[in-house]
């Protein structure tokens, strides 16, 4: 299991990357991805979408069930990465490296750990 | 999950790393490390392993077990042979399912009730209720035995290296067997759950199950789990109970013919008496029959029913989801997921399945029994309305070893009508006709079994004046029987008709023949009708009975289409009121020759079912056939039987160097003109009745079943070529018999020291007909055939009578006959196995070498070449313009 140190962590297991101070590029993370299985679908949020930390703002379906994937952050979303669309499974072979969405504008964050918080968390 | 029971290959799952997970109150694999995606995949293009080790395994026993399975179950359980599987549903008294079942005869006096993990103490508890009234028992055997289903295309090649190459089951659906693995004791059955058309359960003893799981493992099947397993019952529209039977998203129970498969799974014969649930279950299947009908005026009792259903917007849809038609709401999903796939390319036989996997959002769902196929509805996909259809199915299994993914698409557009100036369409039709022509004529070498290129005569005969005249006849009594015809102009015809049955009579070696029908189809069609017709001569004033039971040779051992209910047979064969099948026994074949009938047997079958009519005769045919010793045993057994040997593609080899059918005993051959002999394409039927006896009026009766019964223009241009071609046949008959067979012996010879596996009795030169088998490799029939016939060799591919179907056909079918006409010797067929051993199992491009051999060979032997007959031929070729 692979826990990047340069990221951040929700306790929902999503990522966020900052790229300054009010934009951040946010993901799911290696533990969510190998616990939900094979993803076989994504339904993104669009561009402009306003997002609140905590909050639901994309899910992701594995072959079994439908998972809701909540933001760290509240803000607008600027870009998607509509790849993920025609291949989900992208956020399994490579879940550090398939973003979900950028969002800018970040008034707030939700609770985020470090690398080390996170990784003891899921190990527990 | 410390209260969760484990299966015996609990440990074998959790070393290989499967999340395990509470199903039905066991632990588990939903998935192993590879998951649920790939093991889909494997399943679909190589072969998985399922542990079903978890479902309920009871075995019933005790004189009255018949009686007691009649009365819980929905299927007819007399119908149910020994080493045979039907699928079968525990109807509650209401019409619904307590369960779905599946029931195993691997024993005469034991029934094996497979159930579903969750329900079966449910089950129990329900059966233990009702078997009080029965001298029977239930034994729960489900901790002794384990299960492990092995699917996919390739799981007969896996279990036969455990067999030692013995057969698993016969190749058909719902076929048991038990066998030895390795030395163990094992009971496979056809079954499964994954929709895969190669697909077996097999069981073992518990204390073996870890060992045959890792020896399937090692030879090259991969594990799968729950979640596979969902995904692929759901592509094949399998039920699961607690989705698609039981009760649905509204709470309300499903009526069992709801479910599609219920239709084969219910059964109203007389032999079930008053089962559970028999009353609603006749109500549901009139309301069923409406719905088939399309007469939706009353629904009650099965207003709604399972369907698939096809996402065509982006999404996943989920069980409880609702479907609206419009604003309606029609129903609810009740299974559904995304579903991988390979995708494929290329059209019909050369289909080819590519190694990129794409995915599709499907499921199943309970909808209005007014719905239909290729209605469009949409999904309530958590709030957003998605698109949907009703698509007529997701998979097809008919062209085995693979189950095909079938994508929802609509109707294409009728292409335009064809138009404009027809002159140049004209032109191209016969330079295509000239092109054709030379390259099979001149370029091919042709083995086709079926086919014979007839003499110049014939076919210059065929295109003169009589083909375009009706000369439609009959025999009057007035007349003393003479033959009475309706048009004028028919002289030459009706003289042509005369000699040529008797010419006919004089090959055949019988008292009467008919030549009116134009194919062997329409022969064997105009006897079973004329035997029926017979059968029920005395009682005109109700509805004819049908002929059983009826003795034939199975299609996968052989038979021919034409002697099969699904051939000519289909409107004369009765259904056996107890097992509610085709009142049809096969004749059982040697275990170490399969392309054999074995007497003995034979024999058993015809004390057990006293067939009134057997039928001899195949179209993959290496051997003689028992006539004799059959007649001879049906004589001294009094039975009223009718012979008949359907001699299609052995019909030209009638005489000393084969068969003769009627000296054998046969009363009734029938056959094509085109094969083995060297007519145009007819049929002819020939008896041997003689005026006077009870059967003459079976004759008499097949004359009328021939016209008016099936041809008012029996094609007479052929019927003057067929004369031809008999003459020829009798002079030559002789000298072309013997070649016929000893250059089929010799091709076997030499195709098998050119390394190609001949099938067959080494013995016996591999053949005693014009055939000769040869397996290529199973499922690779048509790949093979089609690269030869790239190479200019025409032969076909042949399921074996060990193989599922023509798609997943290993072997051809190849025969002598028309390249003896055209000179081949043994030199010639040797030459030709050498250059086919090339292309089949080296790959190399042989057209030129084929060419070159067919070259010298063009010739057509065994006919009339004499300067005379060639001169009165061409002057009749100038003035029929050919």
């Amino acid at each position: 299991m692979n826990f990047p140190a340069e990221l951040k962590y929700t306790k929902d297991h999503e990522w966020l990357k900052a790229i300054d101070e009010t934009t951040a590029l946010v993901g799911i993370t290696d533990f969510a991805q190998s616990e939900l299985g094979d993803l076989v679908f994504i339904n993104l949020p669009q561009e402009g979408d306003e997002v609140t930390a905590d909050e639901s703002f994309c899910d992701v379906e594995s072959v079994k069930a439908v998972s809701d994937v909540m933001s760290p952050c509240t803000g607008v979303i600027a870009e998607v990465n509509t790849e993920l669309e025609d291949e989900p499974q992208l956020l399994n072979e490579d879940p550090y490296g398939a973003w979900i969405a950028k969002v800018k504008d970040i008034s707030a964050y939700g609770e985020l750990m470090t690398a080390d918080e996170y990784e003891a968390l899921v190990q527990k | 999950m410390s209260d969760l029971k484990r299966t015996q290959l609990y440990d074998v799952h959790v070393a290989a790393g499967a999340a395990m997970v509470d199903f039905g109150g066991w632990e588990m694999p939903i998935k192993y490390p590879t998951d649920i995606v790939a093991e889909h995949l494997y399943t679909r293009h190589a072969c998985s392993l399922f542990d079903v080790s978890h479902m309920g395994r009871i075995l019933v026993e005790g004189p009255e077990m018949v009686p007691f399975l009649q009365h819980v179950l929905s299927s007819n359980v007399m119908a149910l042979d020994l080493n045979q599987a039907q699928y079968a549903i525990i109807p509650n008294e209401n019409g619904g399912a307590v369960d779905d079942a599946y029931l195993y005869r691997f024993e005469e006096d034991r029934y094996l009730l497979v159930v579903n993990a969750a329900n079966t103490d449910k089950d129990l508890a329900h059966l233990n209720e009702q078997i009080k009234n029965y001298d029977a028992k239930m034994t729960v055997i489900t901790g002794d035995w384990a299960a492990i289903a092995v699917q996919g295309p390739k799981a007969k090649e896996i279990l036969q290296k455990l067999s030692g190459g013995e057969a698993i089951t016969e190749p058909v659906k719902n076929a048991l067997n038990t066998l030895q693995f390795e030395g163990r004791t094992v009971r496979v059955a056809k079954t499964g759950y994954t929709g895969e058309p190669i697909g077996y359960e097999v069981y073992i003893e518990s204390a073996e199950a870890a060992w045959l799981w890792n020896r399937l493992i090692e030879l090259g099947a991969k594990p799968a789990g729950l979640g596979a397993r969902d995904t692929c019952r759901l592509e094949a529209c399998l039920p699961l109970y607690g989705h698609e039977m039981g009760v649905d998203p509204e709470g309300k129970e499903i009526p069992v013919f709801a479910v599609p498969l219920a239709k084969f799974a219910v059964s109203f014969s007389e032999q079930k008496g008053d089962f559970i649930g028999r009353e609603p279950l006749a109500k549901q299947y009139e309301v069923f029959k409406r719905i088939m009908n399309r007469d939706f005026s009353d629904l009650t009792g099965l207003p709604r029913r399972i369907m698939p259903i096809t996402l065509l917007d982006k999404g996943v849809m989920r069980a409880g989801m609702p479907v609206y038609k419009g604003d309606k709401l029609i129903g609810y999903v009740t299974s559904g997921t995304m579903v991988p796939y390979y995708r494929h390319e290329g059209e019909g036989l050369s289909t080819v399945i590519l190694e990129e996997a794409a995915k599709r959002s499907i499921g199943l769902a309970i909808v209005d029994s007014d719905t239909l196929e290729d209605d469009k509805v949409q999904i309530d996909v958590r709030g957003r309305r998605l698109k949907a259809v009703i698509p007529p199915y997701h998979m097809r299994v008919d062209a085995p070893p693979f189950a095909r993914p079938i994508l929802y698409r609509p109707d294409e557009e009728d292409t335009a009508a064809a138009s404009g100036d027809r002159a140049p369409k004209a032109l191209k039709l016969i330079g295509r006709a000239l092109e054709n022509h030379v390259w099979r004529q001149e370029k091919c070498v042709n083995l086709i079994p079926s086919e014979m290129t007839p003499s110049r005569a014939v076919r210059l005969l065929c295109a003169s004046d009589p083909a375009f005249r009706y000369a439609e006849h009959k025999k009057v009594k007035s007349f003393y029987d003479a033959d009475v015809f309706y048009y004028q102009g028919t002289e030459f015809i009706d003289e042509v008709e005369q000699l040529l049955v008797e010419e006919m009579k004089a090959f055949m070696g019988c008292a009467e023949v008919e030549t009116r029908c134009v194919s062997g189809q329409m022969s064997n069609t105009c006897v079973f009708s004329a035997l029926m017709d017979w059968k029920n001569r005395l009682n005109r004033k109700q509805d004819p009975k049908r002929l059983g039971y009826i003795m034939n040779n199975h299609i996968i051992k052989g038979g021919h289409l034409s002697a099969q209910p699904m051939g000519a047979l289909h409107d004369y064969i009765a259904i056996d009121p107890v097992t509610e099948r085709h009142a049809l026994v096969n004749f059982p074949v040697c275990k170490d020759n399969i392309y054999k009938i074995d007497v003995e047997e034979t024999r058993k079958a015809i004390d057990q079912y006293r067939p009134e009519f057997i039928i001899f005769g195949k179209s993959m045919v290496l051997h003689k056939e028992p006539v004799a010793a059959i007649r001879k045993y049906v004589d001294d057994m009094g039975l009223q039987t009718t012979i008949m040997y359907d001699m299609a593609h052995v019909l030209g080899l009638i005489g000393d160097h084969f068969q003769k059918p009627f000296q054998e005993g046969a009363e009734i051959v029938t056959g094509s003109t085109h094969k083995t002999f060297f007519g145009p394409q007819r049929g002819v039927v020939g008896v041997n009745y003689k005026k006077g006896e009870l059967k003459y009026g079976l004759w008499e009766t097949i004359e009328s079943r021939a016209f008016p019964g099936s041809v008012s223009n029996h094609h007479l241009g052929t019927q003057l070529g067929l004369l031809m071609a008999a003459y020829e046949m009798n002079q030559f008959k002789d000298e072309y018999q013997k070649a016929v067979v000893s250059n089929a012996k010799s091709f076997a010879k030499s195709l098998k020291a050119a390394g190609l596996d001949v099938a067959g009795d080494p013995a016996i030169d591999y053949t005693e007909t014009h055939q000769v088998i040869v397996n290529v490799g199973y499922g690779t029939g048509p790949e093979v055939a089609m690269r030869l016939e790239r190479n200019n060799i025409i032969c076909n591919y042949q399921a074996t009578p060990e193989e599922e179907g023509f798609t997943a056909s290993g072997a051809l079918r190849m025969g002598v006959n028309e390249m003896t006409r055209f000179g081949f010797g043994p030199a010639e067929f040797d030459k030709l196995a050498q250059i086919m051993a090339d292309c089949i199992l080296r790959g190399r491009e042989v057209k030129e070498d084929v060419e070159a051999l067919r070259a010298g060979y063009t010739e057509m032997k065994y006919c009339f070449t004499e300067e005379q007959a060639a001169s009165a031929l061409n002057e009749l070729a100038k003035k029929t313009g050919i």
